[in-house]
């Protein structure tokens, strides 16, 4: 490839992706977004479970459309043997393959490691699952909140004598999607020095269980004495850093360091505060958390309005947020200004907003414009390109079902 | 770079870490985990401030210890001229350079991109930050939860008429290290094809809005007929699937596809409640979510323990875990097996725990045994093996103030 030429980073490389529902389809959408050759199996006749998501219109998903942009769509009967043939043989062609299913599916399809790399040594292969392919839980089938309760997380997020909370969004599910296209994209520059592939084993409890920036050391480390639970709305460890209740919003304000808790006092018109003995040293205030609470939460209220407490904290540089709601986010100028989120356009459901590709480079500044595929839509073009089929075999394989197509 | 005998697969790259805290130190840390080669820049004369964060023992933080392990440490004046005339030298001798101050401060420093790709046409230079590089908050103070207020996140956490709540842990910092992460490695495999090295900004508020893998599209492409909120313990828009009371713990259960529903109702000895109108499609579960939340808790109500419950959803494979404490997470067999949660050892504060290394790669399935740094601890062995510095140069730096040394 020559300097500047090519549509994005990853360009050149091909992905064979048999990933369902969020977190495989995450790895191998931010491929696509860098401009992989992504080519997605679905196994007919249902396709990705994916597909079933709402909102649908007709029988277009555009749950399935947000988590499967630019990627090419090869559908086959996984029970027929020319249809195991073709996977093999796209297998030999690819440079990664990625996969979710649960542990074991894939070598039922005759696609285990072993086989695969025998098939092409130089493959990174990537295998997703709720828990890993080893460990006593391997089994266990698994969605992506039941690895946040296995790795503590969940047990993090609630009153603190309440139930805890159920985050209505999939964290997990992305973030190993994340983890994982990390993995392979490092597995992948250890190849071009060695001309070696490797099996990557990611996992979702893994990607939740990394996510205890403190709790596992200062368990651990105050031999047990801190006890890490969910808190409410405020940190255990760190204050002030919580959620405050303003007259019509909530407000996160993070000001645990000495220099940010000094600035809110000066926000707050009460320098004083700041060497109070109830609240001069993050310990202080620890102790004394409702009367800062309270103290804090007056403030807002004493002002004329929610945005003017913004202001005046904005104006000291205090770390602050208002918690906005999702309508909210979606129009802010900054998440729009950056494409933070994006309207795309899909040729079924039209226009629409989906989370833009997260990841900026500085030589691409453009993100591609990607579209989702229709069930076994790139049949032809993968057959016929890539493993030299002719187009009559192709209808021939599709008129007796061994590849199949769908409308949506 | 040594290719033969590889201990892992980023070995022989140099990175010139510029971070602090968690996210930034999360990328270089994963870098570390990898082989690669990192020099942590800490600005005299506290270093990274996270040192005297919790747990300390003796002045020294079990937390700096989790997020740098495998790190050297150069500590010096970076305002002073000779003080950057080092970094300037170090910059145009590594392959990445990562930092997360606020936007500006590093240009300020004399090392932004346009002076740094100068010097080093082949860098690949990462910036991580709360909101961004550019845009109208960009310029705005953050920490990890600041983030998730902007993006809609935080809004989706919590009862529906309740405060929103902020899970207690670094989900933003440590998933926006790990978005970096692949950035970088991306960069890198582009770099290695073209000789052209790029700048990667990569921010918190984009981390979170990426978890959105349902919410912004149901929004947006419903026309704001739905309105994603946080709803407490329960999905709303599936069914059943969430949180549920057991007698002494909680549990979550996954059993919204109908197949999945089917199995729960054979778990609980009611195979007739799964063609029971009620409950007889995910619409129909979702408009009774009530009934049906009651009727499951009643059925764990009824059996004699908790144990018992798990035996019963296990033997019939419905997606469940028990939402484990912390403890038992750091507990648990399959936890420890896997090496999720892993025992380091520091010189200093001996054994702990700290969440392991997330990504398993197959060429190297052992964990490489990293030391976290003492403040400067490797200003001789960086300048003399990257710079050429003589020994009494660096002491004479040290001298001088111009590089600094702490003993914890």
């Amino acid at each position: 490839m020559n300097p500047g030429i090519g549509r994005h980073v990853l360009d050149g490389y091909r992905v064979l992706d048999f990933t369902q529902v969020v977190a495989g389809p995450t790895a191998t959408l931010m491929l696509a977004e860098m401009g992989a050759e992504v080519i997605k199996v679905e196994l007919a006749p249902a396709g990705d479970p994916g597909r079933l998501g709402p909102v649908r219109v007709g029988e277009r998903s555009g749950y399935f459309v947000q988590h499967n942009r630019g990627k090419k769509d090869v559908c086959v009967d996984p029970k027929n043997p020319e249809a195991r043939t073709i996977l093999r043989d796209l297998a030999a062609k690819a440079d990664v393959l990625v996969q979710n299913y649960a542990p074991g599916v894939i070598d039922r399809l005759g696609l285990d490691y072993e086989t695969v790399r025998a098939i092409n040594p130089k493959i990174v292969m990537c295998s997703m699952s709720a828990f890993g392919q080893t460990g006593p839980l391997a089994l266990e089938p698994g969605f992506d909140f039941l690895g946040a309760a296995y790795a503590g997380v969940t047990s993090m997020g609630g009153e603190k004598d309440g139930a805890p909370y159920f985050p209505m969004i999939a964290i997990g599910d992305v973030s190993t999607g994340v983890h994982a296209m990390g993995a392979i994209c490092a597995a992948l520059l250890y190849r071009e020095r060695t001309g070696r592939g490797q099996h990557l084993d990611v996992s979702l409890l893994d990607t939740y269980f990394h996510y205890h920036e403190a709790s596992i050391e200062t368990h651990t480390l105050s031999r047990g004495e801190v006890r890490p639970t969910r808190s409410g709305l405020h940190s255990w460890y760190a204050v002030p850093a919580g959620v405050f209740r303003g007259r019509d919003r909530y407000i996160i304000i993070i000001a645990p360091l000495q220099q940010h808790w000094q600035k809110l006092c000066a926000a707050m018109g009460q320098p004083e505060l700041a060497t109070d003995p109830r609240f001069a040293t993050n310990d202080d205030r620890l102790r004394n958390l409702d009367a800062l609470i309270e103290t804090i939460e007056s403030w807002i209220r004493s002002m004329p309005s929610d945005d003017d407490a913004i202001a005046a904290m904005r104006e000291q540089r205090v770390p602050m947020a208002p918690v906005l709601s999702v309508e909210e986010a979606v129009r802010h100028p900054h998440l729009r200004a950056r494409g933070t989120v994006r309207t795309i356009r899909d040729r079924i459901l039209g226009e629409f907003d989906v989370p833009g590709f997260a990841l900026r480079f500085s030589d691409f500044p453009e993100p591609l414009t990607l579209d989702a595929p229709l069930m076994g839509e790139h049949n032809r073009e993968v057959l016929t390109g890539l493993l030299g089929y002719s187009e009559e075999r192709v209808r021939e394989l599709e008129a007796r079902g061994v590849l199949r197509r769908g409308e949506s | 770079m040594s290719a033969a005998n590889p201990i892992h697969v980023l070995e022989g790259y140099k990175v010139l870490d510029f971070t602090q805290f968690v996210a930034g130190p999360t990328v270089t840390l994963m870098m570390a985990e990898m082989g690669a080669e990192v020099i942590k820049i800490e600005v005299a004369p506290a270093g990274d401030p996270s040192r005297i964060w919790p747990v300390q023992k003796d002045g020294r933080s079990g937390y700096f210890v989790q997020h740098n392990r495998g790190k050297q440490s150069l500590c010096l004046d970076a305002k002073s001229p000779e003080g950057l005339a080092i970094l300037k030298e170090l910059a145009s001798r590594v392959d990445v350079i990562v930092e997360n101050f606020a936007p500006g401060v590093i240009a300020r420093l004399g090392l932004g991109y346009d002076v740094v790709s100068k010097l080093n046409p082949r860098v690949v230079m990462c910036s991580v930050s709360a909101f961004g590089q550019d845009g109208p908050l960009a310029q705005e103070p953050g920490f990890d939860w600041s983030g998730a207020a902007y993006a809609g996140t935080l809004h989706m956490i919590g009862l529906p008429d309740g405060q929103p709540i902020v899970p207690t842990i670094a989900i933003g910092d440590v998933s926006t290290g790990v978005h970096a992460l692949g950035a970088v490695a991306c960069a890198l495999l582009y770099r290695e094809r073209t000789g052209k090295g790029q700048y990667v900004d990569c921010a918190l508020l984009d981390s979170y809005f990426h978890y959105h893998e349902a919410p912004v599209q149901l929004q947006s492409l419903s026309g704001g007929a739905i309105r994603p909120k946080r709803m407490g313990s329960h999905a709303t828009y599936t069914a059943p699937a969430g949180i549920f009371k057991g007698r002494d713990r909680y549990f979550v259960i996954f059993a919204q596809i109908d197949h999945l529903w089917a199995k729960l109702c054979a778990a609980m000895g009611r195979p007739e409640l799964t063609n029971d109108p009620r409950f007889a499609d995910n619409s129909a579960r979702v408009a009774h979510l009530d009934e049906l939340a009651a009727l499951i808790e009643g059925w764990i109500a009824s059996l004699p323990g908790d144990d018992a419950v798990m035996a019963a959803l296990r033997e019939h494979r419905v997606p469940f875990a028990p939402v484990l404490t912390l403890e038992e997470a750091m507990n648990h067999p399959h936890l420890r097996q896997r090496g999720t949660v892993r025992r380091v050892r520091d010189r200093m504060l001996g054994e702990f725990d700290v969440p392991g290394f997330p990504l398993r790669f197959s060429e190297f399935p052992r964990t490489l045994e990293l030391q976290a740094p003492t403040l400067g601890e490797h200003n001789e062995q960086v300048l003399a093996r990257h710079l050429g510095y003589a020994p009494a140069q660096v002491r004479a730096l040290e001298a001088k103030g111009v590089l600094h040394r702490g003993d914890r």
